[in-house]
């Protein structure tokens, strides 16, 4: 296919085929993390512990399955099926983190996914606003629009929490738990895949600077909330045996059934069948 | 409102264009200034606003009345 521009592509057959299949993966991955968070954050829209949390959980839940549907309709470019994408897949075939494998039963763990793993997902679609995928460019200013305000809600409530001693030490727990799949998200330093897409232009950073520009956002915050979150530093080694590489989480678990139905809409479709 | 402790009322102010006057649309109860940026953007998302802001109630101080605490909408001082 013709590129606009000497280094762009205009549509997905038009990329290298390594940097095609890399590029698919990441882009559905975003979006199964986008589609699942997004049932977790709309998980605490009557439980959070005010009104307005429950509904700013309620407004950044519908922005993630936004999301979520402009990324698997992106995918149709790779000649993927966004049908079958949504609504047949097992388990096994999503490509979500582990932190999103089972509902968050406390708060300060939803805060955890909120400031981490959002930010984490926003970390890499900031480095595709320039790519030479060209059909993701214009879908990745309003995403990260929307995404200022779910960083803002994560920050204020480390700060709020930060206020109090057992504030502090929940938020704590659920942060430190939360980093380490965070930081492993990005990808292997040595990854054959970021590679790929590093090298056609399609992103502009390799993993490593992914967590870099991760650390850089998350770092003041815990510092603002007086927070110590030891996993978080530049020095820790990261453990990478039981990753899988192809589905970019830990290898063990996957995604909890109930939630599997409801993401998939089992229920509403087997109200319209013969 | 649910109300917890440390917790402040703030008032939205907002205009659709930038011709327009800003207008008191309503408010939140926020921990913080950070929070009541994201419960105002996300409570009142019913018009695309070229501008939004919010304010403290209790930053606003009364001229003429003795009447506390201020209220901008009548129906709250019920």
């Amino acid at each position: 296919m013709s590129k606009t521009r000497t280094d762009g592509f205009k549509s997905a057959d038009a990329l290298p085929e390594s940097a095609r299949e890399a590029l698919a993966a990441s882009l559905l991955s975003l979006a199964d993390n986008k589609r699942i968070l997004g049932m977790r954050y709309g998980e605490w829209i009557l439980g959070a512990p005010t009104l307005e949390a429950g509904i700013a959980c309620s407004a950044m839940a519908q922005d993630e399955w936004g999301h979520a549907r402009i990324l698997y309709a992106t995918l149709k470019d790779f000649e993927f099926e966004p049908n079958v994408l949504e609504h047949e897949r097992p388990a096994d075939e999503y490509l979500n983190s582990e932190l999103l494998d089972e509902p968050v039963t406390e708060w300060p763990d939803l805060l955890a996914l909120n400031l981490l793993l959002d930010s984490a997902l926003s970390v890499q679609v900031e480095a595709m606003t320039e790519s030479s995928y060209e059909p993701i460019l214009f879908k990745t200013r309003k995403l990260l629009e929307e995404e200022r305000f779910h960083f803002e809600h994560g920050r204020g409530w480390a700060m709020r929490l930060g206020d109090t001693g057992a504030g502090r030490k929940a938020l704590e727990a659920a942060y430190r738990k939360a980093v380490g799949p965070c930081l492993r998200w990005f990808g292997r330093p040595d990854s054959e895949f970021v590679r790929q897409l590093v090298d056609a232009g399609v992103m502009n950073a390799d993993s490593d600077e992914l967590r870099r520009r991760w650390r850089e956002r998350i770092t003041p915050v815990f510092t603002e909330a007086g927070l110590e979150i030891p996993e978080s530093g530049e020095a820790v080694v990261l453990e990478w045996e039981d990753w899988d590489a192809d589905r970019r989480r830990a290898a063990a678990g996957a995604l909890d059934e109930v939630t599997l139905a409801r993401i998939r809409g089992d229920k509403n479709r087997s109200m319209l069948m013969d | 409102m649910g109300h917890l402790s440390g917790e402040r009322l703030y008032e939205i102010f907002a205009r659709q264009k930038r011709e327009d006057r800003l207008e008191h649309i309503g408010t939140v109860s926020a921990p913080n200034p950070e929070l009541a940026r994201v419960y105002a953007w996300k409570t009142y998302d019913e018009a695309t606003w070229f501008e939004m802001v919010v304010a403290p109630r209790d930053a606003f101080r009364s001229v003429n009345r003795n009447e506390v605490p201020f209220t901008l909408h009548p129906a709250e001082t019920a």
